[in-house]
């Protein structure tokens, strides 16, 4: 991926139990220093989505790394940045720590 | 003698994405392209550079969509708000499909 770059990511999710799942999932990014750089344009996460028995969906992510990463020397060695996503169960009166966007 | 200078508490704060989230396409109307996608970055040795054309193919799927169901208050749902392509960072591939037609009249 080229910093200031679009990009395109595709996760798979699957619901193998026999009821619809209602999920909600936050992302996390390593190194984390990168975190900063790393601009999400659109994703399936922060919102409930939700999953139907045995469903199987795949989950894009739009993104781009903002170009300032290849200026700082920080970040010179950093080659490979990981951005993984957890999928919650979202259960009625569960706060989960989410940015408010709406 | 310690030189630890942390004074932030180091926890990752997620960020909400800049247009929001992508409804989920459940009836994978879009993968199709998705696959067409993924064939490229598997032939490409996953450089993301060498498929934004797929990219794009796919995004505008996601646009021209609209997902029918059967209740009455979801009866037109997109999988994604339509956007103008220079904006997602595709304005460069927009520019070379314009200048091929020029050349074909």
């Amino acid at each position: 991926v080229v910093p200031g770059e679009t990009a395109l990511a595709f996760y798979k999710a699957k619901n193998p139990t026999d009821k619809p799942i209602i999920g909600i999932s936050t992302y996390n990014v390593v190194p984390f220093e990168a975190g900063q750089y790393f601009n999400k344009i659109q994703c399936f996460c922060f919102e409930e989505q939700r999953l139907n028995p045995q469903e199987e969906v795949d989950m894009p992510v739009f993104f781009y790394i903002d170009p300032e990463f290849a200026e700082d020397p920080k970040m010179a060695k950093v080659d490979l940045i990981t951005l993984s996503y957890t999928f919650f169960e979202a259960k009625e009166g569960q706060n989960l720590p989410l940015p408010g966007y709406h | 003698m310690s030189t630890a200078m942390n004074f932030s508490s180091k926890s990752f704060t997620p960020r909400p994405p800049d247009k929001g989230a992508f409804p989920l396409d459940h009836f994978g109307e879009c993968s199709a392209f998705k696959e067409r996608f993924m064939e490229c970055l598997r032939q490409s040795g996953y450089e993301s550079a060498a498929c934004r054309q797929s990219a794009m193919a796919y995004l505008e799927c996601r646009m021209d969509r609209r997902c029918f169901l059967l209740f009455p208050s979801f009866l037109l749902r997109q999988l994604m708000a339509n956007e103008p392509l220079e904006k997602l960072g595709f304005k460069d591939l927009i520019n070379e499909k314009s200048e091929e037609k020029p050349e074909k009249s």
